[in-house]
């Protein structure tokens, strides 16, 4: 039972270690771009935008010719929640990009500009993870 | 107090810990590991969609050297999400595959904000032996609010009482979540450490 412990422990903290490794690379690749004067304050009708400045900076700095839905969501209040919102968008092809952001109660997803972003979709998709969809906001990169 | 309600009683507060997290998103499965004094378990359901979760656990138990293996099911009653918090009420059920006399059903619901986090529970378990039921509360405060994606903490404290002994018996639990993996350290004195450890597909 003590070996079966341990073995949880070690494998726990392998996994957590592995994302950890990620994040150093997503961080990496974000140094490499400046994306300052990202319209991450205000949008071009003067409606404001309410997402972490530095998360969302974080979020387009390898994007490009692309669109960012920053959806408002309520209950979305624990990280291991959120994971199923991530992997349900990561499902639909046109996503090119997903993030969460706990803090503002926001998700960003990314679309090529092309695309016609449907909100209901949206709240669909959201929905399946347990959540509501309240609003929506596009910024183009 | 005879042996197996001694059995029991010990049993009853390892086995607590696994109702945590009991639907996954639609399309969604999550497996969970239980290992203590007293039982190893295995624990895997598939959630068709938020609403509810369908699974399978197969349980060793070390003390009476016996192996079953329980269908569960659990179901979202009434969720309410606001900004900041959210709220769930379950109602879960379990039977075992060789054995339907040896069951379950029971309630539980949780409210939590990303700094709080309040939830009980109530489950009735049948078997050859005893019938008997439990319940617990359980309080936590996360000591930091970490972004989408960090380690993220909680301090917790659990108390847990069941018909075969009217005491309460309270103590601290340890969670840690990151990405997909969640794990979970409690200790009491009487049933020592348990460990509780999920993976969400």
């Amino acid at each position: 039972m003590k070996l079966i412990g341990i073995i949880l422990f070690l494998f726990s903290s392998w996994m957590v270690a592995s994302d950890h490794s990620h994040d150093h690379m997503d961080h990496s690749d974000m140094m490499h771009h400046s994306h300052e004067g990202h319209a991450h304050e205000e949008l071009v009708d003067g409606e404001k935008l309410e997402v972490n400045p530095e998360r969302f900076d974080k979020f387009v700095a390898n994007l490009s010719n692309a669109q960012v839905a920053v959806v408002s969501v309520k209950g979305m209040v624990c990280d291991f929640c959120a994971r199923g919102i991530e992997k349900t968008f990561e499902k639909d092809k046109n996503v090119k990009k997903i993030d969460v952001d706990l803090s503002q109660g926001k998700v960003l997803v990314a679309f090529d500009k092309g695309f016609d972003i449907n909100f209901e979709d949206i709240k669909k998709k959201i929905l399946a993870n347990g959540q509501n969809a309240t609003g929506m906001q596009v910024v183009s990169i | 107090m005879g042996m197996y309600r001694y059995i029991l009683f010990f049993y009853i507060i390892a086995s607590i810990n696994i109702e945590a997290r009991p639907i996954s998103y639609s399309g969604g499965s999550t497996l969970m590991m239980f290992s203590d004094n007293m039982k190893d378990s295995i624990y895997y359901h598939f959630s068709p969609t938020y609403k509810y979760s369908i699974g399978i656990e197969s349980v060793k138990d070390n003390y009476l050297n016996n192996d079953y293996s329980l269908l569960r099911a659990t179901y979202l009653i009434n969720r309410k999400n606001t900004q900041y918090s959210q709220r769930n009420l379950y109602i879960n059920a379990g039977l075992s595959i060789n054995d339907t006399s040896n069951n379950f059903y029971g309630i539980h619901g949780d409210w939590e904000t990303r700094r709080w986090f309040v939830g009980f529970g109530f489950k009735k378990l049948n078997n050859k032996i005893i019938d008997y039921d439990q319940k617990h509360l359980q309080l936590g405060v996360a000591p930091y609010l970490g972004e989408y994606g960090d380690l993220h903490t909680w301090l917790m404290i659990k108390t847990k009482k069941n018909s075969l002994n009217d005491d309460w018996y309270t103590y601290p639990v340890l969670k840690f979540f990151k990405g997909n993996v969640l794990v979970e350290f409690g200790y009491n004195d009487e049933t020592e450490w348990d460990a509780h450890f999920m993976y969400r597909f």
